[in-house]
């Protein structure tokens, strides 16, 4: 199971690349997003360790994985929808008042309006 | 400059990496003594077979309500943000959901093959995000994904023209989001009349009924996410969308 750790860590640090190197805004919206799914996917990792079947009961399945973190990825995955959702909402009004994505050119026009 | 910007970002992703890969790596024991007792236990408490269901609409629903009002929050400062940049810039902004059908063949956005596929496409997926919210207690499924589903579908029927719809207007959408989320939380809090406790599921008899407050809260919970989702995604494609 170490393959699949180390996958979830290099889309984690990936995402947090581009969320600190990123110029783009968007991109780093992006990012952001990439590093949710990451945490996410980990979650839902540890709980399948102790089982092998889907969380619903009848009668045949024995073995269900736990719920609980699937649960609690519910509630995670709704919050960074949320998220984005709010954080594109400013991006657009960054780009109408100043006109442009580049976070060193934003902040250079913002300064030059409030000289 | 540019070689101390990557110097920087070297250091900070290592720093990280530190932190963070450990946690990731580690290999403790999950515990299963919360997986045996919802194992033996949910299904008689809730009557709901899909035990996601059973705690996010069970054990946890003031988890849910918190979690619907964050949504319902973020939904707001979208729309006001949103809603401000229109009325300021209505003259100048020419969106591509507002093209004239002649100007359509240019735009890769906007063409007919996208209107037609989009239009057909729209109805069947709104019918399968009403199975999957229906069937969230007996499936795997539930609120959020059927929503999910639901706003996909009425951005497809936003998109095209064939069908005309009163689904795709902001307004009814906010006023069925505003609806939902009054009626999850009257059924939600309705429970401090009976003896069982706050948030408690009422019957606890193992047939039909006991699962009906889940279907309940499901079909709402379901209605609040695609209405509100669809709503934000017609205010970034441009605004009141009526045609």
């Amino acid at each position: 199971m170490i393959i699949e750790r180390l996958l979830i860590f290099f889309i984690f640090i990936t995402g947090f690349i581009g969320l600190i190197s990123m110029k783009n805004l968007i991109k780093k919206i992006i990012g952001l997003n990439l590093l949710t799914s990451s945490v996410v996917l980990l979650f839902i990792l540890e709980a399948s360790r102790i089982g092998d079947e889907a969380p619903i009961i009848d009668n045949k399945v024995q073995n269900i994985v736990d719920p609980i973190p699937q649960a609690l990825m519910l509630t995670a995955i709704v919050i960074g929808v949320c998220v984005t959702a709010l954080s594109l909402a400013m991006v657009v009004r960054l780009y109408k008042t100043t006109g442009s994505l580049d976070i060193e050119i934003i902040k250079q026009r913002l300064d030059d309006d409030c000289e | 400059m540019n070689k101390r910007r990557f110097f920087k970002i070297f250091i900070t992703t290592f720093i990280v990496s530190f932190i963070i890969l450990p946690i990731i790596i580690s290999n403790t024991s999950w515990p299963t003594l919360a997986r045996d007792y919802l194992f033996s236990m949910a299904f008689d408490e809730t009557g709901a077979s899909n035990t996601v269901s059973s705690i996010y609409l069970g054990y946890r629903l003031l988890d849910t309500l918190g979690e619907t009002l964050v949504l319902f929050v973020a939904i707001v400062g979208t729309m006001t943000i949103l809603s401000n940049i229109h009325k300021q810039s209505l003259q100048s902004i020419e969106t591509y959901s507002k093209l004239p059908l002649e100007k359509r063949a240019k735009n890769s956005l906007r063409t007919n093959l996208v209107e037609v596929v989009a239009s057909k496409l729209g109805p069947i997926i709104l019918l399968f995000g009403l199975y999957v919210m229906l069937y969230g207690h007996i499936s795997p499924g539930g609120g959020f994904q059927g929503g999910v589903i639901v706003a996909s579908a009425i951005v497809f029927l936003a998109l095209g023209t064939e069908v005309k719809t009163k689904l795709t207007n902001s307004t009814v959408l906010l006023k069925i989001e505003s609806f939902s989320f009054i009626s999850l939380i009257l059924v939600t809090t309705y429970v401090v009349f009976f003896p069982n406790g706050f948030f408690c599921n009422i019957y606890t008899d193992n047939t039909f009924i006991s699962a009906s407050i889940i279907i309940i809260l499901n079909i709402l919970i379901g209605l609040k996410v695609g209405t509100s989702l669809a709503s934000v995604i017609i205010a970034m494609m441009g605004g009141q969308n009526d045609h």
